[in-house]
């Protein structure tokens, strides 16, 4: 609960702050949000308030075990059906197997945005571009159009606007899990939200709102909606940093060839 | 093993645009040249229901149920092209319904064992026709004048 009241309190302090801070413009008149962009938080762990936790591979000890954090859902617990509580608690039992991440898919929506890797965002005014370091993950967010989703992917289907100085997205058109997928290994069966097993399905819309608060930080905001599994939508918010570096660049993290033996090992000729 | 069935080269459109500028579209047919799994010399016309359509990387494929002259249903797959090859030829994931009914031009399998074709085109119930991206069979069909 005091999680919960902390993120309401750096909520409100970000739009407070919004309310002053006149960002810089593009060429095109909008307010600039190009740059290398960073969660510095645990939501990539648990976008709930969280303890510290042992990691799920006993030999890694401490190098990879869970860090505590105060949570990102804004007016949380996560709102899920009962049953969907359920499947969540089974799902995170079953992480290694279910998580996309583990398995170098596509991370999703909003997931992207908070995982400890770089999002580069490029900007122009009919889309702007969002490029995370992790698989080389890209979104293209269509500026005022009104076309549905062509296909169903992992990354969504996403058309913004702008309300003001700040950047509106509405995405879905999301893929629920694998289609075709070899076989269990390279299945799963729903989407994760983070590695604690918070999950949507087909059904996911993300409303997000993005602005500059000053120079060198963003104020991250998505709401999300899945009717198969939260009884209303709910919302995060956390700060996304830039990354000040001078030198600063998207690394390559083509993980595939990380997880290739994990999920065809057994094909290999021996 | 069909490419279809390699969860880890599911991508998002974005990337495949990304890949097509980068690689170009020539090479990318050539590296999935269609007549190894699939026959030229098979042209085929299946009339059938739908029963899945799965609109991913990196090819599409259509599920269809096809009642045979003794009325055994089998089910045929049909492989189209990349979806945003379809997607630029007006196919979308609400063009086609399951239970709908088509008409596939395109090429059988090798192995005729095989319920599997290289889609050219289909055709609506309305005379609608809509290709398939699968540029390798296309360019054969054209060539070979296989269709009507």
């Amino acid at each position: 609960m005091r999680a919960t009241l902390c993120a309401v309190v750096l909520a409100t302090a970000l739009v407070s702050a919004q309310t002053t801070y006149k960002p810089p413009r593009t060429a095109g008149g909008q307010p600039d949000l190009n740059g290398f962009w960073q969660a510095l938080n645990t939501a990539s762990w648990d976008l709930e308030a969280h303890e510290a936790a042992a990691g799920p591979v006993l030999q890694l000890g401490a190098a990879y075990a869970v860090p505590p954090g105060s949570g990102v859902v804004v007016d949380g617990p996560i709102p899920y059906k009962p049953d969907a509580l359920a499947m969540k608690k089974k799902y995170a039992a079953n992480a290694l197997r279910e998580d996309a991440e583990v398995k170098c898919y596509l991370p999703g929506v909003p997931r992207v945005m908070y995982m400890p890797y770089p999002v580069q965002i490029v900007q122009s005014t009919d889309m702007i571009v969002m490029m995370s370091e992790f698989a080389s993950a890209i979104r293209t967010v269509y500026m005022n159009v009104a076309t549905p989703p062509p296909a169903d992917t992992w990354m969504g289907w996403s058309v913004g606007k702008w309300d003001g100085d700040t950047l509106v997205i509405d995405s879905k058109g999301f893929l629920g899990g694998t289609v075709g997928a070899l076989d269990d290994e390279g299945t799963v069966h729903v989407r994760f939200l983070d590695r604690a097993g918070n999950y949507h399905t087909e059904g996911l819309h993300v409303v997000e709102r993005i602005r500059r608060t000053d120079a060198d930080h963003l104020s991250y905001q998505a709401t999300i909606e899945d009717p198969n599994v939260y009884t209303r939508p709910w919302t995060i918010s956390m700060p996304l940093y830039r990354r000040v570096e001078p030198n600063m660049q998207l690394g390559d993290f083509k993980c595939e060839e990380f997880v290739g033996d994990l999920v065809y090992g057994k094909y290999q000729k021996k | 093993m069909k490419a279809r069935t390699i969860p880890v080269l599911t991508r998002t459109i974005p990337v495949l645009i990304g890949v097509i500028l980068t690689v170009g579209a020539a090479s990318i047919s050539a590296h999935h040249s269609w007549n190894t799994v699939f026959s030229e010399d098979r042209p085929l016309v299946l009339r059938g229901t739908i029963s899945k359509v799965e609109l991913v990387n990196p090819h599409a494929w259509i599920w269809l149920d096809v009642k045979g002259d003794d009325g055994a249903v089998q089910k045929w797959g049909i492989e189209g092209g990349p979806p945003n090859g379809l997607i630029r030829n007006g196919v979308t994931k609400d063009s086609l319904k399951i239970g709908e009914e088509l008409i596939v031009h395109g090429y059988g399998a090798r192995d005729v064992a095989t319920f599997q074709v290289a889609g050219v085109k289909y055709e609506k119930a309305d005379g609608q026709e809509f290709w398939l991206a699968n540029e390798g069979a296309e360019a054969t069909a054209k060539a070979k004048g296989n269709l009507k």
